[in-house]
């Protein structure tokens, strides 16, 4: 399985179907922001995000959101902030800014968050 | 979504014209109206009507309340009803002044100062929105006073709402490895509202007065020795708390670079900007469109949304990360507002009217000041506006009446202008910009108050002794 600094090299991509997304590896996941919903809280399993990590991916469903595709706009990405599995969790340099974008019917574009997006860990 | 908010806007006109073809009937039948209490219409006919039932005032305080509490308390069913919601709340009250008090007349005012507001908001909202501004400098507090003063000065030129939309994300990316709450609400304080109190593009209240006949240039005449004291002031206040945050990034380089992309957008700014004086009261040649909500300047401003829409540079887009929903929540909450703050405009102008004399310079500020607070700052100053007016026996509908109080009472009126402009500031909703900077700055990760903590962390401890110094000085 690949880790997530590959899949960003290689331009990798994951699925999305309705308010789930996949992605081909195996994180930690520290933050996400989608639309203007910060979440940080992963403890519940009914607010904010459900985040499943399994052998072969990490899937995240999003439960203030029906279908992506349509509810966010044409410009508007998912970030989040992820570490990979069996890395130092406290040590900043492991952490991971990623942007996820909805591409086509499923696709899911997977890409290292560009230096003058503003986002902030 | 872009669409969705567009046939909203459209079936909306619509409704409100179909409404409006009764207006001419009605107001021949209210000349002979014998009602004891009566409220005088803010309309170019001057048409009495029977005051709304103080229990009108509800669904208004209800939307206030579900503003204040929704996402905090029950975000959920805020984030996908709050449209709903405040529709609701406004369609009583609606139904109530269309069906009960057959006063169709306010509706279509309303609706007409609806539009004129959210014409101007969203037009300057999408036209900056294809706009990049990157500055690659280090932040210090003395360069972020340079920017907020920057933002304040030029909120007169392209509006609170474009200064906002132009600048936050430069002053966000400026202050990356030091961003803190504060540093937002101060531009909230200054560039979205404070900074534009100087001619009537800058806030939508003065907007509205420029239309009933004041002056363009009488704001910055009778204004600007109070706005320079108090940006100083407010200015001041922020270098103190910049001064204290130390968080920089060891190593960073910086180019030093200035780097602006999206001129084409410019002329859009211009063109919303000269649509502004484009109205059958300031030249009379542009044709009324009455009995239509909407007029020429609505129409050039709306076709700039969709020219803006159509031909903005994707790369902008993409890097300011350009989404309607920040403008399709204000345009939402604002037809809530609007619809039912009907009645407690009425009732307070009212009210105002009837105390007469007893009311003072003093009480005109703290009044539309607290007011401007918590509801939209643009119909509590027209209304206030009117009190101010009645109070001398004037009218507001009359152009000669306003330029007379303008020029005579002057103190009045640029008391109301202040407090309008100041107050908006105070929390998230006094003004359409605060929604907008908190969503962009909520989408960059970064945490903001809550609508409370808003107002007793920053509005009450920073700007409530600010104001009581202005009423000291000027309206004591």
């Amino acid at each position: 399985m690949k880790t997530v600094k590959e899949v960003l090299t290689e331009d990798g991509t994951g699925l999305h179907y309705g308010n789930r997304v996949l992605l081909p590896f195996k994180v930690e996941i520290l933050k996400i922001v989608i639309g203007t919903q910060i979440i940080t809280d992963f403890s519940k399993n009914y607010d904010g995000a459900h985040v499943r990590v399994t052998d072969l991916y990490t899937e995240v469903y999003f439960y203030d959101y029906k279908n992506l595709s349509e509810q966010l706009s044409k410009y508007e990405v998912i970030k989040l902030v992820v570490v990979q599995e069996g890395e130092d969790i406290f040590d900043f340099d492991n952490h991971v800014p990623i942007e996820l974008e909805i591409h086509g019917k499923h696709k899911l574009l997977i890409k290292k968050i560009p230096d003058d997006l503003l986002f902030f860990e | 979504m872009n669409k969705s908010f567009l046939v909203i806007i459209f079936i909306a006109i619509v409704s409100f014209s179909i409404a409006s073809t009764s207006v001419a009937q009605e107001a021949h039948k209210a000349n002979s109206a014998t009602d004891t209490e009566l409220v005088s219409e803010t309309s170019t006919h001057n048409v009495a009507h029977e005051l709304p039932n103080p229990l009108m005032v509800i669904p208004f305080v209800i939307l206030l309340i579900m503003i204040a509490t929704g996402p905090i308390l029950y975000p959920h069913f805020w984030e996908h009803q709050y449209p709903k919601v405040s529709v609701l709340l406004g369609s009583i009250v609606v139904y109530y002044y269309w069906f009960i008090l057959h006063n169709t007349l306010s509706l279509l005012h309303t609706a007409a100062e609806y539009f004129s507001f959210i014409a101007l908001l969203a037009s300057l909202f999408y036209a900056s929105g294809g706009i990049m501004i990157k500055v690659d400098r280090k932040a210090t507090p003395f360069l972020n006073v340079a920017i907020l003063l920057f933002g304040a000065i030029i909120a007169n030129l392209i509006g609170t709402t474009g200064a906002s939309m132009l600048l936050i994300r430069p002053f966000i990316k400026i202050n990356q490895d030091r961003i803190k709450p504060y540093l937002i609400v101060f531009f909230i304080f200054i560039v979205s509202n404070i900074g534009g109190a100087l001619t009537p593009i800058g806030d939508p209240p003065l907007f509205l007065g420029f239309l009933r006949g004041i002056d363009f240039f009488w704001f910055i005449e009778h204004i600007w020795y109070i706005w320079l004291p108090t940006i100083a002031l407010i200015l001041i206040i922020f270098y103190i708390f910049d001064s204290r945050n130390k968080e920089y990034k060891e190593g960073r380089e910086y180019s030093g670079k200035i780097e602006f992309k999206g001129s084409k957008n410019l002329i859009y700014l211009a063109i919303i900007l000269l649509a502004v004086f484009i109205d059958p009261n300031v030249m009379s040649w542009v044709p009324n469109l009455q009995p239509s909500p909407i007029g020429i300047r609505e129409i050039i401003q709306f076709g700039v949304v969709i020219l803006a829409i159509k031909t903005s540079d994707e790369k902008i887009l993409k890097y300011n990360e350009f989404d309607a929903e920040p403008i399709r929540e204000v345009a939402f909450l604002f037809i809530g507002i609007f619809a039912t703050m009907i009645p407690a405009l009425q009732l307070i102008s009212h009210e105002a009217n009837v105390l007469g004399d007893k009311l003072t310079v003093g009480m005109f500020f703290w009044s539309t000041g607290l007011l401007s607070g918590v509801l939209d700052n643009a119909p509590t100053y027209l209304n206030f506006l009117s009190a101010a007016l009645g109070k001398f026996g004037l009218d507001v509908n009359t152009a000669a009446d306003v330029k007379e109080f303008m020029n005579i009472d002057y103190i009045f009126l640029q008391a109301i202008s202040v407090a309008a402009v100041f107050f908006g500031a105070m929390t998230y909703i006094g003004n359409g910009p605060n929604f907008m900077v908190k969503s962009i700055v909520e989408r960059a990760g970064i945490e903001m108050p809550s609508f409370f903590a808003y107002v007793y962390r920053y509005s009450l401890p920073i700007l409530i002794p600010v104001f009581i110094l202005v009423w000291l000085v000027f309206y004591f």
